[in-house]
């Protein structure tokens, strides 16, 4: 189940936080989101000798707390994107399913004309199309 | 020589030039909110955005006349017709389909279910009021003003502002007979 998502730009401002639980704490997932940047930072200043060149994209497993794992996928306008589930199970192959369609989406929010680059996703459909991404991915990696 | 045939809508857009409909509709968008920079009043926007398609109007029939060679039009109804199965399919790919012809056939509407200046824009809180493709109704209202016809041309549905098609209202106010700049009898 997919708990948070947010989208933090280049200078690590954040563009866009969702929390899908209202039972967690949102300040909780905000907080882990703001430790996996640092997370990210770390493994973009010393890539590991084994990356693979050509899917730098997705970051894999950031780092995994007590109940949540978290996965990381940089843009290569260093836009990042952070997902915080409470999956254990969780395929490689379905996150970076969801982190394609996620970027597709995002990157249609980006063409409005009246979307400021910097400033936070206003759009609702946007919204709309993150939810309609988020509810199927759940029931997936559950069958 | 015979007259060629009029070609159909499909034809033609087969056969000009195309360009990256990304490109076109991110253009489009900059333009808007450069507009809406410059000017801010956004009943101004609107006015530019019809005078701009007003221009692009008047030169674009000629091509499509040229291009299309559709004969002359008998009635208001053949042109709208014209309009919305040829011209728009020629040069924006999307046709549209006419409804709601009044008792004496000079008001019609054109309706259009996709629109490619729109892709991927939301209307900011700010600029409710902007009818962001109003530089079509601009661009009819040129080329039929170009063949001798006097319109006036307003958005009475648009998909940015929540319905589910734009719909175009083309009235006819006047047909302009052709002012020869001669007398015949000099």
């Amino acid at each position: 189940m997919i708990v948070c998502l947010a989208v933090v730009g280049h200078e690590n401002n954040p563009l866009y936080i969702q929390s899908f639980t209202e039972s967690d704490d949102a300040l909780k997932l905000h907080h882990i989101v703001h430790c996996s940047l640092d997370v990210i930072d770390e493994r973009v200043n010393n890539p590991k000798k084994s990356s693979p060149a050509i899917n730098e994209a997705f970051l894999g497993l950031l780092y995994p707390t007590e109940n949540y794992k978290v996965y990381g996928y940089l843009t290569n306008t260093k836009v990042k994107f952070i997902l915080v589930t409470t999956d254990l199970d969780i395929r490689d192959a379905d996150v970076r399913n969801f982190f394609r369609k996620f970027h597709a989406a995002y990157v249609d929010a980006v063409s409005n004309p009246f979307h400021i680059p910097g400033k936070k996703i206003t759009s609702r459909t946007f919204g709309e199309r993150v939810s309609s991404i988020v509810k199927p991915f759940g029931l997936n990696s559950a069958s | 020589m015979a007259p060629a045939a009029p070609k159909s809508g499909d034809v033609l857009f087969a056969s000009v030039d195309r360009v990256n409909a990304e490109l076109f509709t991110l253009t489009y968008g900059a333009i808007v909110r450069q507009l809406i920079t410059d000017l801010e009043d956004v009943e101004e926007v609107n006015k530019q955005l019809d005078q701009m398609g007003y221009n692009i109007g008047v030169r674009l029939v000629d091509e499509f006349l040229a291009k299309s060679s559709v004969s002359r039009c008998v009635d208001f109804r053949e042109t709208a017709d014209v309009i919305a199965k040829v011209g728009f399919k020629m040069f924006l790919g999307v046709t549209a389909s006419v409804t709601n012809w009044d008792a004496e056939g000079t008001t019609c509407s054109l309706i259009l279910e996709d629109n490619p200046l729109v892709d991927f824009v939301e209307l900011p809180d700010t600029c409710q009021g902007l009818h962001y493709c109003n530089i079509l109704s601009g661009v009819v209202r040129g080329a039929l003003e170009m063949v001798s016809m006097k319109t006036e041309v307003t958005w009475l549905r648009d998909m940015l502002r929540g319905d589910d098609v734009f719909e175009l209202q083309v009235k006819l106010l006047k047909q302009v007979p052709e002012e020869y700049p001669y007398k015949d009898d000099e």
